[in-house]
């Protein structure tokens, strides 16, 4: 009996095509025009040699100290310039309004610098001439207190800057704010999944369809039949996810970590998740079919939204300043167990997280069950 | 394919008309089907149902009538235990209803006032899953299947969707759905609202060969004509209670109204009138635009004492017609209403 | 004209649903407006760029306060919990792209020569985190370099020292060249925008009007009556052209409340002219939705794809400059990137020459062709649908 309902709900629910593109379909053309909008982001943070000149004039030519180290960092892989020799301040200025180059040196008594804007770059070239000119009255200022510095090896230590950081990585992660894009869009496609939930409901709810009552008529347990019917909803949606999880994995290289074991759980929970909230508000609300889908659609929507689906920045702002809301929102809670398996080395969060939404499943089942249990209808 | 289904029924015919000689002979000594007693349902302050008994035994063909909103549906649905209900106890096959009732569930069949398939599934789906949820095993179903197909003539449509089915065959397919696991009981919630004519005969035709193969039938319905031609027994109800209950004939009996007889293109004066109304066996005489109604008791020769009248008295007349009571004639005797507002 | 009241009939029975549209349109516009809308920044003088930075001192010594006034010239700091998950969460969001911390002991390390270093966590090889290297380094090398030839010096006068020595700033010119009003204003975001807010409200409303419209039976009746077939479109044109123009200008006034001081421009204009050119042909091209579409569910499937799709991959969400040179070239099959193109044009518009609007007048004729076809498109697929369904 399980299985005959099982495959005829299976057969129902997959010809449904609208909800198979809400569910499949929407999700994975959303994560590609992510993906089209998205790649270069990162890219665009990355730093990037500084395109500079100088103004190769009498003053420069005779400052070998300045050219020295203006050459010393433009050269190799970590450079810090392209460096490129104007040979007048009209060229230099050319360059600049052609927006070949972010801004030019001018060497004198003082360096000065030139720039059309302010900007990141701008403010490392002149970073970089406050470090130079520093440098040099420093070694000016303690020469002449202490003249036997010099031979103490002044200018070598001056020479010889030292770095005094060491980059410590915060996890075995990238923190790639990109990918939360991805992981709440997987999360919106859960929640969508509360569509194939609550058509479960209303086929076993004699008192929202004639198709149910005749259901209920027949010799079966109609908790076996609901039970049936939700099983095929589920693994419906869960193959949906996994496509899209493959999708989104393989085919746009978006990275889950390395703990896949995980985030199939994940997934699996998230189906889970969608269903069971889809049951839920079908069952609770008795009002008509439009009530329930906006219902649907403005907490999936919302929640997506809050979760930074829209507006990334969103998610950090919930949770720095509304944190229960960050608790209670199904669409972030999933979002943050994919964040947390990709970034953080310890499952803490992750467990808080899928801790979380199976109390939210607890829950929706609970009520469904209460509500559909019930055999007997006050009215139909 | 459709050969082979028509000896099918041909094999099936002897049995069931075995069952028919059964009702007819012993007819008393037939357990009830359905007995309900004193069942009562309130919705807030409205009475559904107010105190509604009905026996309804084996073989028959059974009548609910009554006026849109009278309890019918109602009456189904907490004789189903979809309902729940205030007072009164349901009894079928002589065992309580019940929700899990399941032995119960196993021989009934319902049809649906609205059609209760499922968009997704095609013809045959439809009434395969149905059909499922009552026969486990395979090879028994596909029989069913097949039968029931070929019962309600959707042979050519079986890998269609119900989205493209003209009305008259989706009601065939409700049908199919309520009747492919061979139930001993079939309830019909005004299976024929809203379809053509022609559908609509196939479909009482359908219902009488159901009740050969031996069947019981509950029909429930606001078209008097068809309860007329189809039940063997008739209920009508009007406000949740039993107002009369009996064959077509014994209804018809309950009332004195014998036969109407309208008289067309008509002048008469009003002494003329007083005259006629005072004819033997004549009930009453009304006279309305050009047209006399006359209404006389149960007798035999009513039309000829009004002809003799009009001939005696010289008065010239058209068309005439004259009417046996029927079932809206019963009921509007008893609640002084039309059956169908 | 009964089939042009019977539209806006229609129309006004979706009232509630197309405002409730636009009101979440101008909702989400204005956010997204003004939080991608960069601060205006004055042209006339040259302000360092600061970076976010967390910094977390496991010791106070006089020489890492006077670090941490320093690097204030170059840095906005961010307070932080010292717990893993808030530092990782707050680098993951860019709510910090540098987070640094000093162990204990290590002024004393430092004065003495010793090796010992910083720790700092960042988004991997980003500028920031290159421009606060150079800042960081700079005051500890100048630091080691005091204390190994002036021994004598406590920590306070290092601190005194270093202060003078950093004190001085070079002198930066900035090349102004004329800039727009408009250029990186709300307004920008705003009309750029608008590409999404009107696609979706003219596609889902046009189209809902053409399917009803378009019902088999009822178009027949229609096509049945004694009106022209010319004048049925032509009333059905006016309608939507109608209910399109009046979208445009309810989308328009709110950027007229929003940012006053672009409105007074000559950019505004052209902004005005552009949207207009898009706003004609969305319609068209929602026009010739509804004429091939028979379903409305499937309808907000299609409407979805096609206003977000284009909006994505043409630089209403994420500016074009920051697309690849690919999915550029798909956009540009797309009236949005032109549209989208020609406001980033406009917004930079300083003279309004010939040489200078060329550009900007070629995208929008691109915008026209396309409103054309679509029209072109539809009529045609309307007549043949007419006759053969």
């Amino acid at each position: 009996m399980f299985t005959h309902i099982f495959i005829y709900r299976f057969k129902c629910l997959i010809r449904d095509r609208q909800l198979v593109f809400w569910t499949l379909l929407f999700p994975i053309l959303l994560g590609t025009f992510f993906y089209m909008a998205f790649s270069n982001l990162n890219n665009e943070e990355t730093f990037k040699p500084i395109d500079a000149a100088v103004v190769n004039d009498s003053a420069y030519q005779q400052d070998s100290q300045l050219r020295m180290v203006m050459q010393s960092v433009s050269k190799g892989k970590d450079r810090l310039f392209n460096l490129k020799t104007a040979s007048n301040q009209a060229e230099a200025d050319n360059w600049l309004k052609q927006d070949k180059i972010d801004g030019y040196y001018t060497s004198g008594e003082e360096i000065k610098l030139t720039v059309k804007e302010t900007g990141i770059s701008q403010s490392i070239m002149k970073s970089f001439v406050d470090q130079y000119r520093t440098s040099s009255s420093a070694v000016t200022n303690i020469a002449k207190k202490n003249p036997k510095a010099l031979q103490n090896g002044l200018l070598k230590d001056v020479g010889e800057q030292r770095s005094y950081t060491k980059e410590v990585s915060g996890g075995s992660a990238e923190p790639n704010n990109v990918l939360n894009y991805f992981y709440s869009l997987i999360a919106m496609a859960c929640l969508y999944g509360s569509f194939w939930g609550m058509k479960e409901v209303t086929d076993i709810q004699a008192d929202i369809t004639d198709r149910a009552a005749r259901v209920n008529m027949a010799p079966v347990h109609k908790l076996e039949a609901f039970l049936a019917g939700s099983c095929a909803a589920l693994i419906i949606l869960f193959v949906e996810i996994m496509i899209l999880l493959a999708y989104l994995q393989f085919g746009l290289n978006i990275s889950f970590g390395q703990r896949t074991g995980y985030v199939l759980l994940t997934a699996l929970i998230g189906s889970v998740l969608g269903i069971s909230f889809g049951a839920f508000i079908g069952a609770v609300i008795k009002a008509g079919e439009g009530l329930k889908i906006a219902c649907l659609i403005v907490v999936t929507n919302l929640g997506s939204f809050l979760a930074g689906m829209m507006y990334m920045n969103m998610k950090y702002l919930i949770a720095t300043y509304v944190p229960p809301l960050a608790w209670l929102n199904p669409v972030n809670l999933l979002t943050d167990a994919f964040y947390a398996l990709y970034y953080y080395d310890s499952l803490h969060r992750y467990a808080l997280n899928m801790g979380m939404m199976v109390l939210f499943i607890i829950f929706f089942c609970a009520g469904t069950y209460l509500i559909v249990r019930r055999r007997k209808y006050a009215s139909i | 394919m459709t050969i082979v289904m028509i000896v099918n029924d041909q094999r099936h015919l002897p049995r069931c008309g075995c069952s028919i000689t059964l009702s007819t002979v012993g007819e008393e000594l037939l357990p009830l089907i359905i007995h309900v007693k004193n069942l009562v349902k309130r919705y807030g302050e409205l009475v559904a149902l107010d105190h509604l008994s009905l026996d309804i035994k084996e073989g028959e063909i059974f009548g609910l009538l009554g006026p849109n909103g009278s309890g019918k549906s109602t009456a189904i649905n907490c004789i189903l235990s979809l309902l729940s209900y205030d007072k009164g106890e349901v009894e079928i096959f002589g065992r309580k209803m019940a929700p899990d009732a399941y032995d119960i569930k196993r021989d009934i069949g319902i049809v649906m006032q609205n059609v209760a398939v499922f968009d997704e599934l095609t013809v045959y789906e439809n009434i395969d899953y149905f059909c499922g949820l009552y026969v486990r095993n395979k090879a028994e179903r596909k029989r069913l299947v097949e039968e029931a197909i070929a019962f309600v003539e959707l042979d050519d449509f079986r890998k269609f969707y119900p989205k493209k089915l003209s009305g008259g065959l989706l009601r065939r397919l409700n049908i199919a759905c309520g009747i492919a696991h061979k139930p001993k009981l079939i309830i019909l919630d005004e299976p024929t609202v809203a379809v053509d004519p022609q559908s609509r005969n196939k479909i009482l035709e359908g219902i009488e060969r159901l009740n050969a193969q031996g069947a019981t039938i509950v029909y429930t319905s606001h078209y008097m004509e068809e309860v007329e031609q189809l039940c063997s027994r008739i209920v009508i109800i009007d406000k949740g209670r039993v107002i009369a209950s009996g064959t077509n004939e014994e209804l018809k009996a309950m009332i004195t109204l014998g036969e109407k007889i309208t008289i067309e293109a008509f002048s008469i004066d009003a002494e003329q009138l007083r005259q006629m109304r005072e004819l033997p066996g004549i009930v009453s005489v009304e006279h309305i635009d050009k047209r006399l109604i006359i209404k006389s008791g149960k007798g035999t020769n009513n039309l000829e004492t009004v002809l003799d009248f009009l001939k005696t008295h010289q008065i010239g007349f058209g068309r005439i017609y004259s009417e046996l009571p029927t079932l809206n004639d019963v009921f509007l005797e008893i609640t002084g209403k039309q059956l169908r507002d | 004209m009964p089939v042009f009241k019977l539209c806006m009939k229609i129309i006004r029975k979706n009232w509630l649903s197309i405002s409730l549209y636009i009101v979440i349109f101008l909702a989400i516009a204005i956010t997204i407006s003004m939080s991608t809308m960069s601060e205006q920044k004055k042209s006339s003088s040259f302000s360092q760029e600061k970076a976010k930075i967390a910094l977390i001192s496991e010791e106070k010594t006089p020489l890492t306060e006077g670090f941490r006034q320093e690097l204030a010239k170059s840095s906005d700091f961010v307070k932080l919990p010292d717990r893993t998950e808030a530092l990782q969460d707050a680098l993951f969001f860019r709510n910090v792209t540098y987070i640094l911390r000093i162990p204990k002991g290590f002024t004393e390390d430092v004065l003495s020569g010793g090796s010992m270093q910083m720790e700092k966590t960042v988004v991997p090889n980003s500028t920031e985190n290159a421009y606060v290297d150079i800042n960081v380094n700079q005051y500890w090398n100048l630091a080691r370099i005091y204390a190994k030839h002036e021994p004598g010096a406590s920590q306070q006068q290092l601190v005194k020292q270093l202060k003078t020595n950093l004190s001085g700033s070079t002198p930066v010119t900035i090349r102004a060249h004329e800039r727009a009003i408009t250029s990186n204003s709300f307004s920008m975001y705003y009309f750029n925008f608008l590409a999404y807010a009107l696609s979706a409200v003219l596609i889902m409303g046009i189209s809902t009007v053409m399917i009803v419209v378009n019902k088999r039976d009822l178009s027949r009746r229609n096509f049945c009556s004694p009106l022209k077939a010319s004048s049925i479109n032509a009333q059905l044109i006016l309608a939507n052209l109608l209910f399109a123009t009046a979208s445009w200008v309810i989308l328009v006034v709110f950027c007229f409340f929003l940012d006053s001081k672009s409105f007074a421009t000559q950019n505004m204009t052209f902004f005005l002219i552009n949207s207009a050119i898009f706003t004609a042909c969305v319609a068209s091209l929602s026009y010739l939705i509804g004429n091939l579409m028979k379903n409305l569910n499937a309808m907000s499937a299609v409407c979805n794809v096609l206003t977000l799709g284009p909006c994505f991959i043409s630089g209403v969400f994420v500016p074009q400059e920051f697309l690849n040179d690919t999915v550029l070239k798909i956009a540009s099959f797309t009236p949005t990137y032109w549209y989208v193109q020609a406001n980033a044009r406009i917004a930079k518009l300083t003279q309004f020459g010939w040489s200078d609007l060329s550009s900007i007048i070629y995208s929008m004729a691109i915008l026209l062709v396309f409103a054309v076809a679509f029209a072109a498109l539809s009529l045609v697929i309307g007549k043949r649908r007419r006759l053969t369904n």
